[in-house]
């Protein structure tokens, strides 16, 4: 167990820089995932930590010491990479094995501690296969039994599941989750899969840029983004455009409709122009039954398209405060139809501002 | 041979199928193969056998009444000549493979782990042999090792110089099968797992890459084995000088002698069919749960 710390880190490939004064800490036996678009510099991140790629300046320290200086060979880190990386000459076993011979274990040790790492990844049975007789996350399995072999002080995953398909996806990153918890590991998992990255990561590093956006929970990440890129890339965001009414109430005017800003600082001078968010879950639709007024509290919307999604239904709406996305149960939304005019209901307590 | 046994498949496949006539398993071979595909078989197949037959058959006749119908091979196999030029080929043979190999095996693995961009470049000098005229290389590698006395004298100057003849088989041999594995994803795994490159290179590349190297080597044998213009120039009695010498005088051992050397060849080739599919590896099979 080590904790790790990258100091800002840079790297440029040619004219593109990939990283810029990347700085991230992360707490010995923590589950960090670095989630962000491709490009965005994540794996190259890792590949630095990994020792196959060296930054022009920064530091890497593993327990406060800086690696840089050593071969990947000799950096104790176990990876496991997105292609399929296991040796094809050997069997499960021996792949387990590979690195416990490198650190010349006895044979009772090798065995003992390859059979249990497989028997842990779930594929005790198919210790003597060869990789080609293995499915792709049966493969990936063996391939983080094989790093945990060597007890890494770090375990570093470079999109690990990204070639397998939704059902096994799903089931294999609770495993590489409950594995990690079980051996108390440090772990740096890099993807662009947000869903995976909130759903088992202790904390989650969205990246843009080469840039570290935000560091935070994923109830954090998903609650309160602090830059416009993180409000837009985990999840669905509204954006509404307004205008500043008043400092002192807090006061935030959108289209026909003001509201109340329950953030605490909110520092706008009147007259300035803001932009509030809010996530689609946040925003509520009614049918207008009777009369042509939409109830008090509430605002009128059209409906411009309704996408099923299973227990929600995503809603399109045009609204004089501008487009909206609402998801609403999807029984709810059995009564909508196209071009059909709903009250929607936007809580002032739902909506965020973004400093900057 | 493919058209003499396209009758018996076709029998064979209706003995799979008792019930059905034998007319039904010739019309099913037919409508897999047309009749015109069979005709082009036959003429290309008559090109390469009939020679050959001729050939066996000269080795068989000339004899005198009363000798062994082997007589011809058993005075071959006689000359002590027969054996030590052969010996000093599969001789050569083998230096050939050995320095071929340690030459070839770690520049591919470097070029294609640390330096692709000189792939292209590496494509280019791995034919030149081909493009270059073979005179032209010959006479400029004896001018370059004649003040080599020590050296030029030796049969291994044949190997140095059989190197740079195989040279684009074994590379391009060694190229595609580097190609069919993910290299480096394969060498960084093992890095971290905390092998050295050169063990990386022994216990991960190297048997990965078991059927390129037994095909480039087999090929390499067969150049060796087969090179008559250099050895004739530097005047080394080599396998093929010793075939050339005895068939100016002796034309019945040289048939025969012929014919020992075809089957040897198409010992290797079957050698390296067996070999080459025992050691497939597929690297990716890409089977998603």
């Amino acid at each position: 167990m080590s904790s790790v710390q990258l100091r800002a880190l840079r790297r440029t490939f040619g004219e593109t820089a990939a990283l810029q004064e990347l700085t991230l800490d992360i707490a010995s036996g923590e589950f960090v995932s670095m989630l962000g678009p491709s490009g965005c510099g994540k794996t190259t991140a890792l590949r630095i930590i990994a020792g196959f790629e060296y930054p022009d300046s920064g530091e890497v320290l593993v327990d406060g010491k800086d690696v840089l200086g050593l071969p990947a060979n000799r950096r104790n880190m176990g990876m496991v990479f997105q292609a399929y990386s296991l040796f094809p000459n050997m069997t499960a076993r021996q792949n387990v094995e590979f690195g416990m011979r490198i650190r010349r274990m006895s044979h009772e040790e090798r065995t003992t501690r390859a059979a249990a790492l497989l028997d842990l990844v779930g594929l005790a049975a198919m210790m003597d296969r060869y990789p080609r007789q293995l499915s792709g996350g049966q493969q990936q399995r063996v391939a983080l039994a094989r790093s945990l072999a060597i007890e890494p002080k770090v375990l570093l995953l470079d999109e690990p599941l990204s070639a397998l398909d939704a059902k096994v996806r799903v089931q294999l990153r609770e495993e590489v989750r409950r594995i990690q918890r079980q051996l108390g590991i440090t772990a740096l998992y890099v993807t662009h899969d947000q869903e995976e990255a909130l759903s088992i990561s202790d904390r989650v590093a969205v990246m843009s840029n080469g840039r570290v956006e935000q560091v935070g929970t994923p109830a954090e990440i998903y609650g309160a983004p602090k830059t416009a890129f993180v409000a837009s890339f985990v999840g669905t965001m509204n954006r509404l455009e307004g205008t500043v009414v008043s400092q002192q109430d807090r006061t935030v005017q959108v289209g026909s409709t003001r509201f109340m800003m329950a953030n605490h600082g909110f520092e706008r001078a009147a007259g300035e122009r803001i932009d509030l968010y809010a996530r689609p879950e946040d925003v509520g639709i009614a049918m207008i039954t009777n009369g042509p007024e939409p109830p008090p509290g509430t605002f009128e919307g059209k409906v411009t398209s309704v996408t099923f999604l299973g227990p929600v239904t995503r809603v399109g709406l045009m609204t004089d405060l501008g487009p909206l996305l609402a998801d609403v149960s999807s029984a709810v939304a059995l009564g909508l139809s196209l071009d059909g005019r709903v009250a929607v209901k936007l809580d002032s307590a739902s909506l965020r501002t973004i400093a900057g | 041979m493919s058209v003499q046994t396209t009758p018996v498949a076709s029998r064979l496949a209706s003995g799979g199928e008792q019930r059905r006539p034998w007319s039904y398993a010739w019309r099913r071979a037919r409508s897999r193969i047309p009749l015109w595909h069979l005709l082009w078989l036959l003429v290309g197949a008559l090109v390469f056998l009939v020679p050959l037959y001729a050939l066996v058959q000269y080795s068989f006749s000339g004899l005198a009444s009363g000798q062994s119908p082997f007589h011809w091979y058993l005075t071959v196999f006689d000359d002590p000549q027969f054996g030590t030029s052969f010996w000093m080929s599969l001789q050569i043979a083998l230096e050939t493979v050995v320095v071929g190999l340690l030459l070839m095996v770690p520049t591919a693995f470097w070029v294609h782990l640390r330096l692709p961009r000189l792939r292209p470049a590496m494509d280019l000098v791995s034919v030149l042999p081909f493009v270059v005229p073979p005179i032209v290389l010959i006479v400029g590698l004896i001018a370059f090792l004649r003040p080599f006395t020590w050296l030029i004298d030796r049969p291994e100057v044949l190997a140095l110089i059989y190197v740079v003849f195989a040279l684009p088989f074994l590379y391009r041999s060694l190229d595609a099968g580097l190609r069919a594995m993910d290299l480096q994803t394969l060498t960084e795994a093992a890095e971290s797992l905390g092998s050295s490159t050169a063990r990386t290179l022994f216990t991960v590349v190297l048997p990965n890459l078991r059927a390129a190297i037994i095909g480039g080597a087999l090929l390499t044998v067969a150049i060796a084995m087969g090179e008559f213009t250099i050895a004739s120039l530097l005047a080394f009695n080599t396998y093929p000088v010793y075939i050339y010498n005895i068939g100016t005088s002796q034309s019945y051992e040289a048939g025969a002698l012929s014919v020992i050397s075809l089957l040897l060849t198409w010992g290797a080739m079957l050698a390296l069919f067996v070999l080459g599919r025992g050691g497939r590896t597929p690297t990716q099979t890409g089977i998603i749960k």
